[in-house]
């Protein structure tokens, strides 16, 4: 007995279509489908199209874009902070 | 009861209002058969000086999510003391992946509370940006209707985009420079909206279960004894632990889209 494990051959077959579909990338009236909805629609299990859709929402960026993330919220931040305390010498370089 | 309890503002939507947006098994009654209405409280935003401030890990160790969660459960708690039905507190967690067990936005909306912005979060009319909490129950309040004018975008924005055909928010994080948002306004309302659920994630989320993962794998992979320990005990790989470990909810992490735009706080002069 073990956890549900996908196999790797699935998820690298459906991971694009999946992403797709899901509610990774949001357009306005154009929402996601959910789980059973892009099962259906890709003639897979329900189950498995959970299990592709969290590897790929954790897998769909590298640890790069992470470590973007800090540097992109040090500058937002110092830059609103210059601007609402009208401290232009805290403006990030 | 809410609103003494510490909610802002507090909402009812009708549950059969989300067989329109929500997929199968992410609606009210999915959760709690039977539903009829969903009390929707809103509340516990960031002060200016929260905003103002000069790093961005003092607004994600706040967690202020917490504290309209906490007038949630009680609120729970009074519709089934007092009044004999059913009620649920929306989980404020996550269902499968990032999936949510209910969209908190969602609700707020159908509950008349705020409508949704150009960068994503719903917001108040007259609060701006604020954390939602809600009570799915079987009693059958009489919901509010939907807010009829939206507060995104703001006339500052309007003006903004017939100058310069961006906004703040879309100035801040664009999808086409690495970030999340991008849209078009027209005759003052958005009728183009792009948004980059994943990379946001990379933003709101840094320092938390998705950063935790990648690291580990890293880690993993790593092959050198000393280099593993850089990576586990190092600032990114601590923080994200403190982060995991303090909180059980999405302690939300990113703001920048929020920070610079007019409807969610404005820019208050202070003294």
């Amino acid at each position: 007995m073990t956890v549900f494990k996908l196999d790797p051959e699935v998820y690298k077959r459906y991971k694009d279509e999946v992403l797709k579909l899901c509610n990774s990338f949001q357009k306005i009236d154009q929402p996601g489908l959910s789980d059973k909805q892009i099962a259906e629609r890709l003639g897979l299990d329900e189950r498995t199209v959970t299990e592709i859709r969290c590897v790929a929402e954790r897998d769909c960026y590298s640890l790069d874009e992470w470590e973007k993330a800090i540097e992109f919220k040090r500058r937002a931040t110092l830059e609103w902070s210059a601007l609402a305390l009208k401290r232009p010498d805290l403006k990030p370089e | 009861m809410a609103l003494k309890g510490g909610a802002t503002v507090c909402g009812i939507a009708d549950v059969a209002a989300f067989d329109a947006h929500a997929p199968e098994k992410h609606r009210p009654g999915d959760l709690l058969p039977g539903a009829r209405s969903v009390v929707v409280v809103g509340g516990a935003q960031p002060r200016e000086g929260d905003w103002a401030a000069t790093s961005p890990w003092v607004m994600q160790t706040m967690g202020t999510t917490d504290r309209i969660q906490g007038v949630g459960r009680r609120l729970a708690q009074y519709i089934e003391s007092e009044f004999g039905y059913y009620a649920l507190y929306v989980p404020p967690g996550t269902a499968s992946g990032d999936t949510p067990f209910l969209s908190l936005m969602l609700a707020a909306e159908l509950a008349g509370l705020g409508s949704k912005s150009l960068a994503g979060p719903v917001l108040n009319r007259d609060h701006g940006f604020m954390y939602w909490s809600a009570v799915i129950t079987t009693a059958p309040f009489e919901p509010d209707g939907v807010e009829a004018t939206p507060a995104c975008p703001a006339p500052a924005c309007r003006q903004m985009w017939e100058r310069e055909h961006t906004t703040p928010c879309l100035t801040t994080c664009p999808s086409s420079s690495g970030g999340c948002l991008s849209g078009k306004l027209e005759n003052g309302r958005a009728i183009r909206t792009f948004y980059d659920a994943a990379r946001c994630n990379t933003r709101v989320h840094t320092h938390w279960v998705g950063g935790f993962q990648k690291v580990l794998e890293e880690a993993l992979n790593e092959p050198d004894r000393d280099k593993r320990k850089m990576l586990l005990y190092g600032d990114f790989f601590t923080r994200s632990l403190w982060a995991i470990t303090y909180s059980s909810t999405n302690i939300a992490q990113c703001f920048e889209c929020m920070r610079v735009c007019p409807a969610a706080h404005g820019l208050k002069e202070m003294k």
